[in-house]
């Protein structure tokens, strides 16, 4: 600490004409060091929080060490959130829509950043998608698929096609026609109501990776319309989420996804409007779910 | 050695880790908030305060009481009185250490009492504060972190060089205490600008040091 006010008065003395040194400055007292303390992991005791935890990904039973997170669930909340940040920013490839059969579209969202910071540009597609979709996709299909990259394009990339192929196939099976396959870039859940309008089809379906959770940067979300117009709300929409390894499986979201779109055709409706007690268990209802284990991506 | 610093002696510091309630009440403090005391006697006040002030710069302290004895250190009612008690509160005892360590740096190497005539019969205390802490921010009703010169003198020196600190920079008074005062000393706490500050308190010594050195011209 170096004393403005000594300083001062030091300057002031030899003005006076005082040349005599001053005395040195006496040691400062020292500070003593705050006591060690030393805390030892608690794990769970309860055997309720240990079978809960069995059951789900979320953290049930991770123990404390004194007031704090034990050093492995903090080392795998960070490699979680760190596989969340990289979905969100990852892009899906130039020219991957063409490389595997689809339609490739765009937004009206000309970069990564904008994308992120504008839902309403990913909501409307670009003046030269517009005119791709009048010219190459067939009109008036029973159900137009969607692929896009949404809020994961990690997600699009490793089970977007897969999914696509399976919805189609058990479109398909149950009499419904499907449209130009098409994939989008940059693309936000109502992206869906243009293109819907566009082709004409009755029921429209989009596949997009889901804003990720802890550790799963791979889920895709599947959101359906009846009759596709731009101006439709959430409320006229269904949807399935988390659908990956972990959690609905592609197969399995496939059926239940023709089973919803062919329920929209009969009904004439979709949203809250739409009667799901009808569809029974092809919806997947609410059956035995098979414990949940938790991917470890840190060993500490 | 006229001007020469005149360092404060600490005659006791002492803990109290967990103070009876009661006695944190009587004492100006919150026991609601306060548990831990840091106590603290020295042989100047003035300095004591200004390193109180520092101690709420450095830790989560509060100042519940800090008061000057009658007739300051030369007429002491004991070896450890001195002629103030400072008393630091927190709501827990490394807080209070922290506090401590601040308060024992600025009264070991800043705040103090000068000698104005070379026999330290006459003493000055022109203290520049650069920013101020909580204590004495709330004891002059200016905001945290403003200048102050915090200017102290015996009766006829600090009348002179009040005139003088206030004619020498663009400063204005927060607080002037003619005499007497608890300790008999006359003080007073100008603010402004940090230059004009310290302007205000070179002038304010240069003439203490001229009344000292001339008291009848």
């Amino acid at each position: 600490m170096v004393s403005r006010t000594r300083q001062l008065m030091a300057a002031l003395r030899e003005a006076l004409g005082a040349a005599d040194p001053l005395p040195p400055l006496p040691a400062l007292p020292p500070v003593p060091a705050p006591p060690a303390r030393v805390y030892s992991p608690r794990p769970e005791k309860s055997a309720f929080a240990a079978e809960a935890a069995r059951h789900t990904t979320a953290l049930l039973g991770i123990g404390h060490v004194g007031t704090r997170y034990a050093t492995a669930v903090v080392l795998q909340f960070q490699a979680e959130l760190a596989v969340a940040h990289a979905a969100v920013g990852a892009e899906l490839p130039d020219g991957w829509a063409e490389a595997h059969g689809f339609v490739g579209l765009t937004t009206r969202v000309t970069s990564h950043r904008e994308f992120l910071l504008r839902p309403d540009l990913g909501r409307r597609l670009s003046d030269a998608s517009l005119e791709a979709v009048r010219t190459r996709c067939t009109r008036g299909a029973d159900v137009q698929l969607i692929v896009a990259d949404g809020l994961s394009a990690v997600a699009c990339v490793q089970t977007g096609q897969q999914l696509h192929d399976a919805v189609a196939a058990a479109c398909r099976a149950r009499g419904l026609s499907v449209g130009t396959p098409v994939a989008a870039r940059f693309a936000r859940v109502w992206l869906e109501d243009e293109i819907g309008q566009e082709t004409g089809a009755k029921v429209a379906m989009i596949l997009l990776g889901e804003r990720p959770g802890l550790g799963t940067g791979d889920g895709l979300s599947a959101y359906v319309v009846h009759e596709p117009r731009l101006g439709k709300t959430d409320g006229d929409r269904n949807m399935i989420s988390n659908i990956h390894a972990r959690g609905t499986p592609p197969d399995e979201a496939a059926a239940r996804l023709a089973a919803l779109a062919a329920a929209m055709i009969e009904q004439r409706t979709s949203g809250v409007t739409l009667d799901l007690a009808r569809l029974g268990e092809a919806t997947g209802g609410r059956g035995y779910r098979a414990p949940q284990v938790r991917q470890r991506l840190v060993n500490a | 050695m006229i001007l020469e610093p005149i360092v404060p002696t600490v005659l006791s510091v002492r803990r109290l880790p967990g103070a009876d309630p009661a006695l944190i009440a009587a004492y100006g403090g919150d026991p609601a908030r306060h548990t831990a005391l840091g106590l603290v006697t020295c042989d100047q006040d003035d300095a004591m305060y200004v390193a109180l002030d520092e101690a709420t710069k450095h830790a989560a302290v509060d100042v519940i009481f800090a008061r000057s004895f009658y007739a300051g250190s030369a007429h002491a009612s004991g070896r450890l009185s001195g002629e103030v008690l400072g008393v630091l509160a927190a709501a827990e005892p490394q807080a209070v250490e922290h506090g401590l360590a601040a308060l024992l740096g600025c009264l070991a190497h800043d705040a103090c009492f000068y000698d104005a005539d070379g026999k330290r019969t006459v003493t000055v205390f022109p203290h520049v504060i650069a920013s101020l802490g909580e204590y004495l921010s709330r004891e002059a009703g200016l905001p945290p972190g403003a200048a102050m010169a915090y200017l102290v003198a015996p009766p006829i020196e600090a009348t002179i060089g009040l005139d003088a600190a206030l004619k020498a920079a663009d400063v204005r008074t927060v607080r002037v205490v003619p005499p007497p005062t608890e300790t008999n000393f006359a003080c007073a706490w100008l603010t402004g600008s940090l230059d004009a500050c310290e302007a205000a308190a070179l002038a304010y010594a240069a003439a203490v040091v001229d009344v000292a050195l001339a008291p009848k011209r």
